[in-house]
């Protein structure tokens, strides 16, 4: 790492520029005209999310809030556990300890900085870590490993077996800051009465791992609290995803990203919901207009990403899509898969309920909840299987009505590079025109984004779906 | 009506000029760092050869990874679209396309209409391509042209990776090394290669008829590995140089574009490039 990059903390240099630039509506404009000087390279992606209206900067608002949990933690007498995107930070809250989410923190690095995270990246290689490891984990996880954040105390993750890159960046990072860590574990099936109990009996593995270490028993009232909010937070998740199924939609490509990227970061607390509030009233209202959500003011195409997003420099990608008129009809990340969305009707097993009425029943609920997280619902098993990938992509092509599909990972996803050909073939062969994205969604060096518009540009074009 | 395809590639530039359903002239060159002064050389080839000028033309299509900075261009079409269109027009029985091109392997397959059913590219380093076979053939010494010949003068099977043209390069260093006889290793070259190709083709399904175009295409001892190594017969193009195709394509575009009114924005380009 360059010793330039060592002099910073990693979590403080964020912390500051998503404070500054939440704070930027709020100013005059001569103060607003200062304020972006304090944050130059951050210039872009800040105008994006204000320009994105009361959600976008309320969006800015929870990222800084999100940081600050993370360094106000240790005054607070309260343990940070570094976890992954694929399981829910609701337990989390529920037990008193702050989340730092690595592909989050590692997203936002990627989104503001024009160098991205590649000095943090390249660090986790100088320590011991494949370069063929995803950049995801690594951005992030190079900054904790060169002790430039906030000390994590444990380490959380349910991937083995659906993602290993991920699995083992977690194990890595474990056992390079000596650090407890536990795995969940996931069948190859899921909805069955089988899959059901591993994953009740696991998780309370889990909570028995984080009562240990913390000293703390789980507290059901709380639990209930976080659960209660998170069925409010589904009823306008619903809410968006039926207004995304209009053509045109009035959602916005960007609250795509919000939609999944609140979940990870605040799933089950209230801030969550108020986005959500906030994404619902304004969709709503254009709804009612007939205005669709793409700044161009037209809807050209309906574009389903069938794995991941991209997060390079000044959220390229989101507004590639607005300037081309592409509606963004979400992502494995953006649904939650909650019992009664429309896309479960034709595999209800898949999805997950909330009941509060016991502590048993909670604890059911949010097993079978964290058990329907993106990845390791549908990438845990065979991609033609029931319920999984290949599945719950035609369901939600239909739901959505779909133009076509794009698949866009990392080089490191290897548990879906593994089989997103026959997958893609098998897509194609329902009449959808695919696209495979041979970038890294975090990662400019791959592939420079400049190259990536092109191949889409080249994709629309030669399958004259633009 | 007179019309014109130039396709910049990262290797040659190429160009064609067409009248209605006839190829008045071709011309290929290496292309050099500048994508617009190939451009503008090989057009001014090529229209030498016609025995015209910019003026004659009526419309030009640019294609190739130049193809944006091609000057005079009146449009720009994706390579893959033009390859496919160049093949079919050649042989309306083409279901796929196999292009082997200088820094690219693309693999195309075409629907009954002669449209683009489904495409892939090389998703790894060079070692399906055109360049791939340069490095080679430095690395033996032997002229890149006289590597179908050298080939087929094989007597023994031998076996090179395709992963990586860096690492392929170390193994035939090591061949050489060994006293292997150099068509062998060609041979085996010629193979890998073509196994690269197939992978690709093989991922979008391999149509029935199947046709090579790009400089590789020029190699017999790629050709017939790539027919074996995909298991169905490729038809060979006749009387056409396979490495113009995605030119020809890109006139043929040309030709369905014509009746746009066209602004000249072409011959003051070509001109103020210091054409004649």
């Amino acid at each position: 790492m360059r010793p330039e990059i060592r002099e910073y903390n990693y979590d403080r240099l964020m912390a500051g520029m998503l404070n500054a630039a939440a704070k930027v509506p709020a100013g005059t404009e001569k103060e607003t005209v200062l304020t972006y000087q304090y944050i130059p390279n951050f210039t872009g992606v800040a105008r994006s999310f204000i320009n994105a209206g009361p959600a976008g900067v309320y969006f800015l608002e929870l990222m800084a809030r999100y940081y600050d949990n993370i360094l106000t933690a240790k005054k607070k007498d309260r343990m940070i556990v570094g976890t992954t995107f694929c399981n829910t930070p609701a337990i989390l809250y529920a037990m008193d300890l702050v989340p730092a989410t690595f592909e989050v923190l590692t997203a936002i690095g990627s989104l503001v900085w024009k160098r991205g995270m590649f000095d943090y990246m390249d660090y986790c290689v100088e320590v011991g870590m494949p370069e063929t490891s995803c950049s995801a984990q690594r951005g992030f996880l190079g900054a904790c490993l060169g002790g430039l954040c906030e000390d994590i105390d444990i380490f959380i993750c349910d991937t083995p077996g659906v993602c290993d890159t991920n699995a083992n960046a977690f194990a890595f990072a474990a056992e390079y800051l000596d650090k407890p860590f536990f795995q969940l574990n996931y069948p190859s099936i899921i909805g069955d009465d089988r899959s059901q109990n591993y994953h009740i009996d696991d998780y309370k593995e889990l909570v028995g791992f984080i009562e240990y270490h913390t000293g703390k028993s789980l507290d059901y009232d709380r639990l209930g609290d976080v659960l209660t909010e998170i069925d409010r937070q589904d009823a306008l998740t619903a809410e968006m995803e039926d207004m995304l199924m209009m053509v045109p939609t009035p959602i916005p490509p960007l609250f795509s990203l919000m939609i999944y990227a609140g979940r990870f970061c605040f799933s089950g607390q209230p801030e969550y919901t108020r986005l959500l509030e906030i994404m619902v009233e304004d969709s709503r209202k254009r709804m009612a207009e007939g205005i669709p959500g793409l700044s161009a003011g037209k809807e050209n195409l309906r574009l389903l990403m069938c794995y991941i997003d991209h997060y390079t420099v000044d959220t390229n990608f989101y507004s590639y899509l607005e300037t081309r008129g592409i509606a963004h009809t979400g992502s494995i990340l953006t649904r939650n898969f909650r019992k009664g969305s429309p896309y479960t009707e034709e595999m209800p097993d898949v999805s997950y309920d909330i009941d509060t009425s016991s502590p048993e029943m909670m604890l059911d609920s949010i097993a079978q909840l964290n058990a329907r997280m993106p990845m390791v619902r549908s990438i845990r098993g065979p991609y033609d299987q029931h319920g999984m990938w290949l599945d719950e992509v035609l369901t939600c092509a239909r739901r959505y009505r779909a133009d076509c599909i794009i698949y866009n990972g990392t080089p490191g996803c290897r548990n879906t590079w593994g089989m997103v050909k026959p997958f893609a073939r098998d897509l194609e062969r329902q009449g959808y025109p695919v696209h495979i994205m041979y970038d890294d969604a975090f990662d400019d060096r791959v592939e420079s984004w400049d190259a990536t518009r092109e191949r889409l540009d080249e994709f629309f074009a030669v399958r004259r779906l633009l | 009506m007179i019309v014109a395809g130039c396709d910049i590639g990262s290797l040659s530039a190429k160009a064609v000029i067409m009248e209605d359903d006839t190829i008045l002239a071709h011309d290929l060159m290496r292309a050099g760092v500048r994508p617009s002064e190939s451009a503008s050389r090989v057009m001014e080839a090529v229209l030498e050869k016609a025995g015209m000028s910019m003026e004659d033309v009526v419309f030009i299509v640019g294609t190739g990874y130049g193809k944006e900075q091609i000057p005079f261009a009146n449009a720009v079409e994706s390579e893959i679209s033009c390859h496919a269109k160049g093949a079919y027009h050649l042989m309306p029985s083409a279901r796929m396309v196999v292009d082997i091109g200088g820094q690219d392997a693309k693999a195309t397959r075409l629907d009954d209409g002669g449209n683009v059913a489904r495409y892939i590219y090389n998703d790894k380093c060079a070692s399906g391509t055109g360049r791939f076979l340069e490095v080679m053939a430095e690395a033996l010494e032997i002229p890149l042209d006289e590597m179908g010949a050298t080939g087929a003068l094989s007597t023994q099977k031998l076996l090179i990776s395709n992963q990586c043209v860096i690492f392929a390069e170390t193994e035939v260093v090591s061949l050489v090394n060994e006293g292997r006889e150099t068509a062998d290793i060609v041979n085996a070259l010629h193979h890998a290669l073509a196994r690269r190709a197939a992978s690709l083709a093989k991922s979008i399904e391999v149509a029935r008829e199947v046709v090579m175009t790009g400089g590789v295409a020029k190699n017999s001892g790629v050709f017939n590995a790539l027919a074996k190594a995909l298991n169905v017969p490729v038809l060979a193009i006749d009387g056409i140089d396979p490495q113009i195709v995605g030119a020809l394509g890109a006139a043929l575009y040309a030709r369905e574009r014509a009746s746009i009114p066209q602004t000249g924005k072409n011959r003051e380009a070509f001109h103020a490039a210091g054409n004649s």
